[in-house]
């Protein structure tokens, strides 16, 4: 394992950083390690995605006997397996798992499921158990620990999620590099830092202040003015979540010091007229993804890469009355990697004949053994200083 | 009582004071002070908004009655957020609605239903300084509260612990002072407990009346019996006394202090008594507590628009600023509520904040969208319409501002603004002596504005 020390080297984010006199200075030049080291970029389908209807066991009586409105035929299906295949949506997905760059792992969740949007959600970002609240993130604490500097850590967005704040040190939000480079940029910020004495930094939580807003303006100058030396041959589809992932190759591919990113794609809440909804919201995920990955490999950078896909929880085994799902539990997740130890199918979807009292599936993988995992065994760093607990460790990676 | 010291006990138990107020309390004592700022909130005025849309709710043929009382029920409380955010800042408001801030972040729950929500907050308002024990009886008796904690679902069959466990943990006496057990005894008492067309209603079928064990006692208990049983224990003045003590005081706990709080507090728990005492002691006024603590987001508004009235003309652009600084009244993130303080600040929070007043008072524009929902469709979730760079369309009164700041000299404005005390160097060349209204947005974008 390695120590921070080492961690510190191999990131390039050299010590003398952290002093804030020198601060700006040190910021204006990035550290050309950075291009080498692994990053990982989290994405959450956001509002629940109905994962029996993604990853389709269209050999199961149960699948098609608890949802005759919806269940996906099975000659739509993108057939991997006897018993398992892709939503048609996903072909680029197919693709992927037939070049062994996909693994789905079934079954995940935690005891005691949460089948609130909020609080599952919150759990998921904070690798808690469903009754603790945490306050900081797995990957906020995790730049705590190893990064040091917000932008060790980057949300595709304009706010920051609990999945990045740490416990001191947060990761940053950036939707756009210009944007957030603009509004740090004002003489007057300029003319209030430049009259700061030393002594205002060592205050209680006006000390606090003026550090966040000195990282604040010298970590949107590096973004902004590292990702811009990169632009991707690539043409994305149109769209949100698209640009969020071209924005991701760009800093990926510009060499940027980040380690971890956060994207989120909204509307997979489907509690109604779900088939057309869903099939819909997977095609432009599986398209963004596409060029993503295929942007990333182009330019040396996807096997430095993993790429983490969950949701909040899965949806309910048995349809309702609106062509749709409720809120349900365990769910499979996506890892993309040219790293993959078990590309495929990672393990079995758990049994449609054993469901909870609520009519959901029993998770068989706990989502922190999947953290651990990667936190272990792709950033190398000591999981449980960062999950506080010690989980198992799987094999996927 | 000089003004610093006001101005100190005006920021922390209001949002603010104007100078003329200041100037024409600085030859009383600080008692009368401290009494006169509680005279003036002795009267609660319910917060409430009109809901007959939703009571006389009228169906539209084929649609579901839920799906409609929830689609309304969800615009009812955004215009309840609004007015809850217009009474905030309302220049006559003070010790008693930041109370209210106060206890809506102890007391945490949540509710889709307006009816509820609406009940739930004129609770609050209604003992925030008034008796702790009653104030805990009526939160938990509340259907918002119910629901939240599932209370309602909690039956001898099979009781559920949710309730119990957060009242012992967060309402009132803190991890570490009750045990597994306790919480099974607690959740025993509270079954049956329910609520019928807004009302308390012991459902007896389900309410589990044999004896139970509880912190060292043991009865036939039911749910008030506890909530006693708990006030008993020291432990749990002291622990809403530490809260208030980072709420009020400095983040950092003086443990003498705090002792000397709870003696006031245990017994009567009377938290208007508390209150009184904590402003008037000498202490309150230490040069440690001044200017120590980060403003929450409400706090930060509110005290902008105490210099310069606001009032926003789009509902969506108040919820816009809400949720960018991470405080969304009636949207707490979990039952621990909003951590506070150093919590409140990121590097994109920090930019918004210092980024506010240059908004709000001078139609600067920052191209920032705030989070899509979890119930958002694709669409909604990105929304389009949301990404273009907006001004935030607010009617700003700068004559009002005129007649209470215009005629003060520079030091005394710069002094009137910032608590916190600012070196003079740091302020050299940043402000213009002359513009004042310039340089009120100048002193507000400073970091020690963020301060009170």
């Amino acid at each position: 394992m390695m120590n921070r020390r080492e961690f510190i080297k191999q990131s390039g984010l050299a010590s003398s950083l952290y002093f804030v006199p020198q601060f700006l200075k040190a910021c204006e030049k990035f550290n050309a390690d950075t291009e080498n080291y692994r990053k990982l970029v989290v994405i959450q389908l956001s509002g629940g995605n109905d994962g029996l209807n993604t990853v389709i066991p269209f050999r199961n009586d149960i699948y098609y006997k608890r949802r005759p409105g919806i269940a996906i035929p099975k000659e739509t299906v993108l057939k991997a397996t006897d018993e398992l295949g892709f939503h048609g949506s996903l072909a680029p997905l197919k693709q992927l798992y037939d070049q062994g760059y996909l693994s789905i792992i079934n079954g995940v969740g935690y005891p005691n499921p949460n089948r609130s949007h909020f609080r599952s959600s919150d759990i998921w970002h904070t690798a808690s158990d469903s009754k603790e609240y945490l306050d900081s993130g797995w990957l906020g604490r995790y730049i705590n620990a190893f990064g040091e500097k917000p932008y060790a850590g980057i949300e595709l967005d304009d706010s920051l999620s609990l999945i990045m704040k740490g416990d001191g040190i947060n990761g940053v939000a950036v939707r756009n590099p210009q944007t957030l480079y603009r509004n740090t940029r004002k003489p007057y910020f300029d003319a209030v830092l430049k009259n700061k004495s030393d002594a205002h930094l060592n205050e209680h939580n006006l000390g606090y202040l003026y550090k966040t807003m000195i990282e604040a303006k010298s970590s949107a100058k590096y973004i902004y003015e590292t990702s811009k030396t990169f632009q991707s041959a690539l043409t994305y589809p149109d769209g949100p979540f698209a640009a969020q992932l071209k924005t991701t190759a760009q800093f990926i591919n510009s060499g940027l010091g980040t380690k971890v990113y956060y994207v989120s794609m909204g509307g997979f809440d489907t509690h109604s007229g779900q088939n057309a909804k869903q099939s819909k919201l997977l095609g432009i995920y599986a398209d963004a993804i596409k060029v993503f990955i295929k942007d990333l490999d182009q330019n040396g950078s996807f096997k430095d890469t993993l790429v983490l896909t969950f949701s909040e929880f899965g949806r309910r085994v048995k349809q309702n009355a609106g062509q749709g799902t409720d809120h349900g539990t365990a769910n499979n997740i996506f890892l993309m990697g040219k790293n993959l130890r078990e590309p495929g199918f990672y393990n079995n979807l758990p049994n449609l004949s054993d469901l909870d009292n609520n009519g959901d599936l029993r998770h068989t993988v706990d989502f922190r053994e999947v953290y651990a995992t990667i936190l272990d065994k792709w950033l190398q760093t000591d999981d449980r200083t960062i999950l506080r607990k010690d989980f198992g460790k799987l094999h996927f990676i | 009582m000089n003004k610093r010291n006001i101005q100190h006990l005006y920021s922390r138990a209001g949002f603010g004071i104007l100078p003329h107020e200041l100037g024409s309390r600085e030859n009383w004592s600080r008692d009368k002070v401290v009494e006169h700022l509680f005279a003036v909130t002795r009267n609660v005025t319910p917060l409430r908004i009109d809901l007959s849309e939703i009571i006389n709710l009228e169906v539209p043929e084929g649609e579901k009655r839920g799906r409609t009382f929830i689609k309304k029920g969800r615009d009812l409380l955004k215009d309840y957020n609004r007015a809850w955010i217009d009474r905030l800042m309302d220049p006559s408001s003070g010790i008693h609605e930041k109370m209210i801030l106060f206890w809506a972040n102890v007391f945490v729950a949540k509710d889709k239903n307006i009816i509820h929500t609406q009940q739930y907050n004129n609770t609050l308002r209604k003992y925030a300084l008034g008796d702790f024990r009653e104030f805990v009886k009526a939160v938990s008796k509340a259907p918002t509260m119910m629901k939240y904690l599932n209370t309602n679902r909690n039956v001898k069959k099979s009781p559920n612990e949710n309730f119990a466990r957060e009242l012992l943990e967060l309402f009132t006496l803190g991890v570490g002072n009750y045990t597994e057990k306790d919480i099974k005894e607690a959740a025993r008492a509270f079954t049956g407990w329910s609520f019928k067309e807004g009302s308390f209603h012991l459902n007896q079928r389900r309410h589990d009346s044999g004896k139970k064990e509880f912190l060292g006692k043991s009865g036939n208990f039911d749910g008030d019996d506890i909530i006693d049983i708990i006030l008993d224990q020291r432990q749990c003045a002291r622990f809403i006394c530490s809260k208030i003590y980072r709420y009020f005081v400095n983040p950092d706990i003086d443990e003498e202090r705090l002792e000397e709080l709870t003696h006031i507090f245990y017994g009567d728990y009377d938290i208007g008594k508390l209150m009184q005492y904590l402003f008037k002691t000498d202490w309150f006024y230490n040069s440690k507590n001044i200017g120590v603590k980060i403003k929450s987001p409400i706090e930060l508004l509110a005290g902008i628009n105490r210099v310069v009235p606001l009032q926003f003309k789009k509902e969506n652009q108040i919820v816009f600023i809400q949720k960018m600084m991470g405080q969304h009244l009636l949207h707490p993130p979990n039952v621990a509520g909003w951590k506070g303080d150093r919590y409140w600040i990121d590097t994109n929070t920090l930019m918004f904040r210092l980024n506010l007043p240059a908004m709000l008072l001078n139609n600067a524009i920052l191209e920032l969208v705030e989070k899509g929902g979890f119930k958002d469709s694709f669409a909604e979730f990105y929304d389009d319409k949301k990404k273009k760079g907006r001004t935030l369309d607010v009617h700003k009164s700068w004559d009002i501002f005129e007649r209470n700041y215009g005629h003060l000299g520079f030091q005394e404005f710069v002094d009137t603004l910032i608590p916190a005390s600012v070196e003079t160097k740091a302020l050299e060349g940043l402000l213009k002596k002359e513009d004042k209204k310039t340089d009120c947005i100048r002193l507000m974008s400073l970091p020690e504005y963020q301060l009170c």
